[in-house]
């Protein structure tokens, strides 16, 4: 049996990567002593992948918005009844997630790992899907998106990406709407499952204190697909680095207003460690401008525009990027306000490189921390994985990151121009 | 790759001044923790001043006066989490101080950092920020007006506010109906020296523990020993145990209406279990029975048979011996759902209960339970909550008991569960739009 091993010896990590013939990698991480053993199966297709074109056919497809998510909820349907029954059986916790570039199913147990490991592996690998539990899978997804419909974070957090977009589907919720998903049919599911769960699109991972040649010999038996697949074209419509809108307003029952601002950013053609690198940047740089030890958290808390809910954040993904960061706050403009002022002027001052040593050590930290969770692990290493690099090796970039670096793409993502808000409140 | 996995386990170190120190050792994970509770009865004289002092304590202590500079002294330490707050655990209100960093081992300078973080959360609870002899003004004002955020904000998490309202009209004349950041008029009626005189006090006389988790050097102890003893602490403050026998008359209905699209149905019982007892293990085994997991009867049944939820699930508040079953769903549906909960609930008593559930239920509890082992944090509450009751349960031997419940025991435990109070959280255009 064919695999790597990738060894981080300074902290105390290391990985396994097996890639069958199919294309498909599995990844081991062990975790020795940790008693949870936390295994996925995900695909790179999410929320955004809304037109495609499928291998061997020349015309685009366009399919429903939410259409991942609905795949996702009804693989968990097999012939012989729901799969939940069977991990429920074995006393684990099945769950599955779709975000905009991926869906992921997983378990976590404890005990009978490989009997576990291969129901994770046939289900994904098997739909079932009937005209009857299309539709009553509607009826509870309509739940859920009701339910989403009235959470005031969840909206603000998802109308800051309508005012930053104006064609990518990063601008629709996950879940679709009630109209959107009242389109799905059996046969789009199937097409979508056909195009996107070829096993070179796939990615296993397994954390936790399992013995790796037997994981990749169980994956090397349950793979059912041989042949490699051909690219999948995904198409995006075009978007300009302008934003849609610069102010976005929705009234809901809330008593203190909730906010997310942040920046719309052009940069996402990153390769390799330079992904790594950007983000790493971006980050720091936010709390340099915002964080707990800046000044202008200090003044937004006094004056009492911020508290402990004040949150950051930065993603980049392979077709769109942006930072954003909010809260709770009794009068969102005129943080909006507090934060343009502190921008042109840092702009004008030049950053402080003894700030900027001191976060990226806190930075690295709580990267960190971030390793006693294998949950954690497992999710960004998932999502590192599909653009092309490896989790451990943040660590080498924070210890090669230059000040002037930062201070080149303070000034390109922090542009004012760019900039948009999102305020949810009572009418 | 590592070195030899350390068992872990609750290790008592010494008590001196009504404070117990404890001690879980561990070296799988890439950082330490720091826990200090201090445990106080839910009040509703004193519910809102506990629930304000420790955010007036987090802006400031002796050497680093203001949030920047606390910040300041937690990046350096490679970005160390110190957070605190308070939790309701029954009718026990716990101030709790935390403080995460990382091991000796993965910082450059190979520094000692359980010192400075064991000093820095000394600092924080024992000398805060004083301004003319009481707490910094501004920072009381701006922290009462941050709590009644905290308290008016409820309402924005509708699953979580539907279930704590739920217990509130339920336990409306008990201290567990108290919501534990208090009411806004409670929080007005603070004045700083009103605050600054009770945390004197309670800071002083509430029993406390201190929880290290991690690795620790066994100088270490003499250390804290040290420390503690420069504090001046007066005779500990008894505390009440809660209330968990109540006998239901009738079963209450309460509805809220609010703007929103989904209605939440939340369903509140009485268990009459208190988790010292030997029925404390079927209660466990029942509620996962009825809805805690895929497995249960109310997810299968609400959501995959009827389709009616997207969530159902039914919840301990073990400490209270109370059990919620929460739901999200359509408006027109309540009288459905609540038709088809109570019927599991039913097929329960009357011993309808499969192998499969039986044993899946087991199954996942351990699952559960076994899983806590992997957060420090998840681990320290596991202990706090068994000091809290009374109880000396490893995670080994909770599973062990679990493991021996039988049908009947559930059964019994089933038919004791009384229904109390209906809460239904629904929208206000329903009426007009039908």
């Amino acid at each position: 049996m064919n695999f790597d091993t990738i060894e981080y010896k300074k902290y105390n990590e290391l990985f396994y990567r097996y890639e069958h013939s199919s294309g498909l990698n599995c990844i081991v991480i062990p975790k020795k002593g940790y008693y949870k053993k936390y295994a996925t199966f995900s695909t790179q297709y999410g929320s955004v992948d809304n037109e495609f074109v499928i291998p061997g056919e020349s015309k685009p497809t366009k399919v429903p918005d939410g259409i991942a998510h609905f795949l996702e909820h009804k693989l968990f349907e097999q012939k012989d009844g729901s799969v939940m029954d069977k991990f429920a059986a074995l006393g684990s916790k099945p769950n599955a997630f779709t975000s905009f570039n991926q869906t992921v199913y997983l378990f976590s147990c404890t005990d009978l790992f490989s009997e576990n490991f291969k129901l994770l592996l046939n289900f994904v690998q098997n739909p079932y899907i009937t005209d009857e539990s299309v539709e009553r899978e509607k009826k509870i997804i309509g739940q859920e998106i009701n339910m989403y419909r009235d959470d005031p974070g969840w909206r603000a957090n998802f109308n800051l990406l309508k005012a930053m977009y104006k064609n990518h589907p990063v601008r629709y919720d996950i879940a679709g709407t009630i109209d959107s998903i009242s389109e799905i049919t059996k046969e789009t599911l199937y097409k979508c499952y056909k195009t996107f769960y070829h096993p070179s699109n796939m990615l296993i991972t397994v954390v936790g204190d399992v013995d790796h040649i037997k994981v990749f010999e169980q994956v090397e038996n349950c793979i059912q697909t041989s042949d490699k697949s051909t690219e999948i074209k995904r198409i995006f419509p075009k978007e300009s680095s302008d934003i849609n809108k610069s102010y976005i307003e929705q009234n809901m029952p809330v008593s203190t207003p909730i906010f997310y601002m942040g920046f719309k950013d052009s940069n996402f053609d990153l390769e390799g460690d330079e992904i790594l690198r950007y983000e790493i940047a971006i980050k720091v740089l936010l709390s340099m401008l915002m964080g707990k030890s800046s000044r202008l958290y200090e003044e937004l808390y006094d004056k009492s525009l911020i508290n402990s809910s004040f949150e950051m954040d930065f993603s980049l993904e392979n077709s769109y990027a942006y930072s954003m960061f909010g809260g709770e706050s009794v009068n969102p403009e005129e943080v909006q306000d507090m934060v343009t002022k502190e921008i042109k002027l840092l702009k004008k001052q030049g950053l402080d490189q003894e700030n900027f040593n001191r976060l990226l050590n806190a930075s690295k930290g709580r990267f960190l921390r971030q390793l006693n969770s294998l949950e954690n692990i497992s999710r960004s290493f998932i999502n590192l994985y599909f653009k092309g690099v490896t989790l451990f090796d943040y660590l080498e970039v924070y210890d090669k990151m230059k000040f002037d670096y930062i201070t080149d793409v303070f000034d390109s993502h922090f542009d004012i121009k760019r900039m948009a808000l999102s305020v949810v409140k009572q009418k | 790759m590592i070195d030899t996995h350390v068992e872990e386990k609750l290790c008592k170190l010494f008590e001196k001044n009504g404070i117990t120190v404890y001690n879980i050792k561990s070296n799988r994970f890439k950082t330490n923790t720091i826990n200090i509770f201090f445990h106080d009865n839910l009040n509703k004289d004193t519910v809102a001043l506990n629930a304000l002092f420790p955010s007036v304590l987090r802006r400031g202590c002796k050497g680093l006066p203001n949030i920047k500079e606390i910040n300041l002294y937690l990046e350096k330490m490679y970005g160390a989490v110190f957070d605190c707050g308070i939790v309701k655990k029954g009718e026990r209100q716990i101030i709790h101080f935390y403080f995460e960093y990382i091991s000796d081992k993965y910082t450059n300078e190979k520094q000692r950092n359980f010192e400075k973080a064991f000093e820095f959360l000394m600092n924080i609870i024992f000398r805060p920020e004083l301004k003319n002899g009481s707490f910094n003004e501004q920072y009381v004002e701006q922290e009462k007006n941050n709590l009644k955020m905290i308290v008016k904000g409820r309402t924005n998490d509708k699953i979580q506010y539907s279930m704590e309202r739920c217990y509130e009209l339920m336990c409306k004349d008990e201290p567990f109906g108290l919501y534990e950041y208090g009411t806004i008029e409670q929080i007005d009626e603070i004045t700083n020296d009103k605050l600054y005189e009770h945390y004197k006090k309670k800071i002083a006389s509430l029993p406390a523990e201190i929880f290290i988790t991690g690795e620790m050097e066994e100088k270490d102890e003499a250390f804290i020993k040290e420390k503690l003893s420069l504090v001046e602490r007066s005779p500990t403050q008894k505390l009440n145990s809660s209330i968990i026998f109540k006998c239901v008359k009738e079963v209450k209905e309460y509805e809220d209406k609010m703007d929103v699209n989904q209605a939440k149905l939340c369903m509140g019982f009485r268990t009459h279990v208190h988790p010292a007892d030997n029925d404390y293990y079927a209660l466990l085994v029942f509620n996962g029975l009825l809805g805690g997991g895929m497995h249960s009867k109310l997810f299968q049944n609400v959501r995959e048979k009827a389709g009616l939820a997207y969530y159902v699930f039914a919840g301990l508040e073990k400490f209270k011996g109370l059990m919620v079953i929460a739901s999200g769903i359509d408006i027109k549906n309540k009288d459905t759902a609540q038709e088809i909960i109570m019927k599991q609930l039913d097929e329960i008593r009357s011993g309808n209960i499969t192998e499969y559930e039986y044993e899946a239920t087991l199954k996942s509890i351990k699952t559960g339970i076994m899983s806590l082992k992997d957060s420090q944090l998840y681990v320290v509450d596991f202990y706090l909550s068994q000091l809290i009751n009374g109880t000396h349960d490893t995670m080994e031997t909770l599973v062990e008991k679990v493991n021996r419940v039988t049908v009947d025991d559930i059964i019994k435990v089933a038919d004791n569960v009384q229904l109390d109070t209906i809460y239904f959280l629904t929208s206000k255009s329903h009426e007009n739009s039908n």
